[in-house]
């Protein structure tokens, strides 16, 4: 199980961002996936065939029992099996008709679920479009290993879907669904994952990239997919700023999702008290991952989402 | 403690009530918080959980920040009252200290200190005598009189105004500084004059002083009553010597010589022998020798001086010492020793005539020496005037002859006996025999000008518009028969006669009349430019900057500033001794330009004998006595420290949110 809490390693917030509110910007997508960001992605999928070759190829052996070349088991004959897989050495020992199983190979169905709240629409950059980027980055990494691999939006309820697919040339629909996401509403795991268990027949990795803020929780979400077969794996994305604001003076913070509003006078106490209790939500979070072997990540927007791409390789998080 | 309740107490009350209201209306009514937007408030809503049991300190924070405020407020107000530590002293005084910077305390006393610095060392000892009670005021007495300070008790601060302070190269005003210092005491409490200066003043000011104004009626009485007026003397020196008058000015007969009037004043008790120096500019025209006796005044007239090119002349006074060089030049008091006088310049002009050989005007154009004539009869004149030939003239007389090609701007005109449609002023009609009954004396043209006994055979009456700038020169009863008018850049005059008609040619008036006309021509109608005195205030005319409302004077150190012009003439205050050069410009452009130079000229000052004694109003005054000593101690600073102290611990506790 890989878990890490990245920090950035380059970016964070700069002396002229500081002590500002968490940014509420433009959604504006449409420089969001650029030439550059292609080379980026190019560079991904060559970094990453090159460190998981042989591993990590689109066949993926599957507990089904079928057609593949490698043997798997032994079973009884049975009237109307295919006389071609019968093991006539055993049957020359034993005398007993046996059939030889062998281990089904099926492609990898990827799922990104991208959280589209109105949380996401904060942050510098965004942290929608940051999630946007590694989704992309993830899909075509995806679909360059032959993988089928589809976009699942929410919010408080699941948005359409890009319906998964192979082949690297997907990767233009793929941006071209991206930037057309609609965005808003509040955050209902819980909710969206029971819809998507029960929409999506074949079972998969279900990569969730969210903030995670939830008023009801996040463990029902994750569980949701555990328990209904699917591979869930955590990204949580969040902005330095939320997690360490530097505020001041009399407010009245407003929760940009439920419209709900307190006034407030900021502290230096109350913003540790409030740094500690970001952190410990982080660690909640984390310790729910761990304690169910799924695998988490967690980054702030200002870490590059090619390094954060890459990191995830790194650790074997991704595909194992 | 005492309060000495500058502002009333009333009034401090009042405005206690309306700040003390407005801070807890402040506190009680709820501002307008700015809005911030979270992605996730449950967070903050967990942390708030936990803080809400503290609430209480939340509210007793909040009283206290209010107690503060009201707190800090209470300092200021009761700072306002100026506390003291210590009784309020019944013999405490105000006291107006009159420093004399006259031009007589740059006298340098036995060749050391300058009266002026020993002056300022009594004022010093003064306010260092003073007692904590006493306020003072330094007023600084020259030609006028500038107050340094207002009523301070902060001897220290006084002390350092000392610092700035220089004498003048203007005579004293006591008049007017006594009566300041008396305005200023009015009402005050145990009211004191001091004067610290070296006596050199005018008896007639001293004389005007009165202590009981109900018993004097005289309008220029200095009323001192109930003041107490001391006196510090200062000075040792009673030697010197000193140009009390210098003036040159132009023969009118012969403009290209001048003579020079200087007048010297042996003001000291014991013979002086003098060289007296006549500059032209840089260079010695003449060099006299002089021995004064003590108190005689010696009046010196250079006549037919004609040499030096520079139209500034400067006369200076040096020590008739038997080596030249090893001995100090100037005495004590070198400011009265060097004057300055300013030559009318003369132009050169280039004259036309138009005539059929009028010898008399030809003759009479031989008396003006700095000016070349040519002659045209007026076909010729016609003839070149139409072609274009002519050379460019000063100025162009037409001798019965009115042509309607006339030279370019800006050559002058003037006519005599002009008819036709091309005449300057129209004629109105034509009288016989008249007389001329009156001459305008204060135009350039007809100043000194004689002319009632000048008989004509006939004259042309002209028609004068006074709407468009036109004047009358000369009038027979009412009729005008010469006139002048401007005409864009030229001027023109007019006379209404005909030379060949007139015994005016024999009279000495004619030349004068050419004289005149030409000068004014030239704008060089001036054979005296008066030399001013300093400390006074100089009303300099400029010719043609009616337009113009401020002109630039530029002082003899280089100093410039502005002066209004009120109907063409300048106004300034002549604060140094030099040439003076006043300057009118129009959009970056030079209409007039003016010297004058000032000399200190005041017998007065330059007797600078010092006086040990100053009668005033018949009073003779004392120095002060030593000032009693009271020990009180202001507050209101500290009252003002602590205030910011605790402003600045309520920015600092409410930045970190200790109070509200």
């Amino acid at each position: 199980v890989a878990k890490r809490a990245l920090k950035p390693t380059v970016g964070g917030p700069t002396a002229s961002t500081r002590g500002r509110a968490p940014a509420k910007t433009g959604d504006d997508r449409s420089a969001l996936f650029d030439e550059e960001f292609l080379k980026k992605l190019e560079h991904l999928a060559l970094v990453a065939r090159k460190t998981f070759t042989g591993a990590l190829r689109a066949e993926r052996r599957t507990k089904k029992v079928g057609a593949g070349i490698e043997f798997a088991d032994h079973r009884k004959y049975a009237a109307g099996d295919d006389f071609r897989y019968l093991d006539w050495n055993v049957y020359g020992r034993l005398d007993r008709l046996l059939l030889r199983l062998f281990e089904e190979e099926e492609d990898l169905h990827i799922y990104i679920l991208v959280d589209c709240s109105t949380s996401m629409r904060i942050g510098q950059p965004l942290k929608l479009h940051y999630a946007m980027q590694v989704a992309a980055a993830l899909c075509y990494i995806g679909l360059a290993n032959l993988d089928r691999v589809g976009i699942v939006p929410f919010s408080d309820r699941l948005h359409d879907r890009l319906a998964p697919a192979r082949g690297k040339r997907r990767i233009f629909k793929v941006f071209e669904f991206l930037r057309s996401v609609e965005v808003g509403g509040v955050t209902n795991l819980a909710g969206c994952m029971d819809k998507f268990v029960h929409r999506e027949k074949r079972r998969g990795l279900a990569v969730v990239i969210s903030d995670f803020y939830d008023p009801r929780g996040f463990e029902a979400g994750i569980n949701e997919l555990r328990y209904n077969k699917f591979e869930p794996f955590v990204l949580q994305v969040y902005d330095e700023r939320e997690a360490s604001p530097t505020l001041h003076g009399d407010l009245t913070i407003v929760d940009c999702e439920t419209g709900e509003a307190k006034e407030i006078t900021v502290s230096r106490s109350l913003l540790e008290a409030y740094k500690a209790e970001h952190a410990r939500y982080c660690a909640e979070l984390d310790a729910f991952c761990t304690a169910r072997a799924i695998p988490y990540f967690r980054t702030t927007t200002a870490l590059p989402f090619d390094e954060l791409v890459l990191r995830i390789f790194r650790e074997g998080g991704f595909l194992r | 403690m005492t309060l000495l309740a500058p502002i009333p107490l009333a009034t401090i009350a009042l405005v206690a009530a309306v700040l003390g209201g407005l801070t807890v209306v402040a506190y009680i009514l709820k501002m307008r918080r700015r809005r911030f937007e979270v992605p996730f408030s449950t967070l903050w809503q967990r942390v708030l959980r936990e803080k809400d049991a503290t609430s209480l300190w939340k509210h007793l924070r909040r009283l206290l920040s209010l107690l503060l405020a009201l707190f800090i407020l209470a300092l200021l107000l009761f700072a306002a009252t100026e506390p003291r530590l210590g009784q309020a002293d019944p013999d405490a005084r105000s006291v107006v200290i009159i420093l004399d910077t006259s031009a007589s305390m740059k006298t340098r006393d036995e060749g050391k200190r300058t009266r002026m610095e020993v002056a300022l060392e009594r004022a010093r000892e003064l306010l260092d005598a003073m007692g904590g009670g006493d306020h003072a005021m330094l007023l600084r007495m020259d030609g006028q009189t500038t107050p340094l300070s207002r009523f301070v008790d902060d001897m220290p601060a006084l002390r350092r105004l000392l610092r700035d302070v220089a004498p003048s190269d203007t005579p004293a005003d006591l008049r007017r500084a006594l009566t300041a210092a008396a305005d200023a005491l009015h009402g005050r409490h145990n009211p004191m004059i001091v004067l610290i200066g070296d006596g050199a003043y005018d008896e007639e000011t001293l004389a005007a002083a009165v202590w009981d104004r109900p018993g004097d009626d005289r309008l220029d009485a200095i009323d001192l009553s109930g003041i107490d007026v001391r006196y510090l003397p200062v000075g040792k020196t009673a030697e010197n010597v000193g140009i009390v008058a210098f003036n040159v000015r132009r023969y009118i007969a012969n403009k290209m010589s001048y003579e020079v009037f200087i007048e010297i004043e042996n003001f000291g008790n014991e013979i002086a022998s003098r060289k007296l120096v006549l500059y032209s500019g840089d260079n010695p025209i003449d060099v006299r020798r002089l021995e004064l006796a003590p108190g005689e005044r010696l009046r010196q007239i250079y006549p037919d001086l004609s040499g030096g090119d520079d139209h500034r002349l400067r006369a200076e006074l040096e020590r008739d010492s038997a080596t030249p060089g090893d001995a100090e030049v100037r005495d004590a008091f070198p400011l009265d020793d060097v004057a300055w006088a300013l030559l009318p310049e003369r132009k050169r002009q280039d004259v036309l005539l138009v005539t059929r050989d009028n010898l008399y005007l030809e003759g009479a154009m031989l008396v003006y020496d700095n000016v070349r004539v040519d002659k045209l009869t007026p076909d010729e004149y016609d003839r070149e005037a139409k072609a274009g030939a002519l050379p460019p003239y000063t100025a162009v007389v037409f001798d019965g002859h009115a042509p309607a090609t006339l030279p370019p701007e800006p050559t002058h005109l003037m006519y005599f006996d002009a008819k036709g449609p091309a005449a300057p002023f129209r004629r109105v009609r034509s009288v016989r025999g008249p007389r001329v009954t009156e001459v305008d004396p204060d135009h350039p043209v007809t100043r000194w000008l004689v002319m009632n006994d000048v008989n004509f055979d006939e004259v042309d009456v002209l028609e004068v518009d006074r709407k468009r700038g036109e004047v009358v020169l000369a009038r027979s009863v009412r009729d005008p028969i010469m006139a002048a008018k401007r005409d864009g850049g030229r001027k023109i005059v007019a006379c209404g006669f005909s030379l060949a008609g007139t015994d005016l040619m024999m009279r000495v008036a004619f030349p004068l009349l050419l004289v005149n006309t030409l000068d004014w021509f030239a704008s060089d109608d001036a054979d005296l430019i008066t030399t001013y005195r300093t400390g006074t205030r100089v009303l300099v005319p400029m010719d043609a900057t009616a337009e113009v409302a401020e002109a630039e004077v530029r002082a003899p150190g280089g100093a410039a500033s502005r002066a209004p012009l009120v109907d063409g003439r300048a106004t300034f205050y002549a604060a140094e001794v030099g040439i003076h050069t006043v300057v009118a410009r129009a959009g970056g452009q030079v209409l007039g330009e003016m010297m004058l130079a000032a000399n200190l000229a005041s017998p007065s000052e330059s007797d600078i004998e010092p006086s040990s004694e100053l009668n005033l109003g018949g009073r003779t005054l004392s120095a002060p006595e030593g000032f009693s000593v009271t020990r009180r101690q202001a507050l209101w600073s500290y009252l003002v420290l602590a205030a910011l102290a605790l402003l600045a611990v309520e920015w600092l506790t409410y930045h970190r949110r200790v109070t509200v």
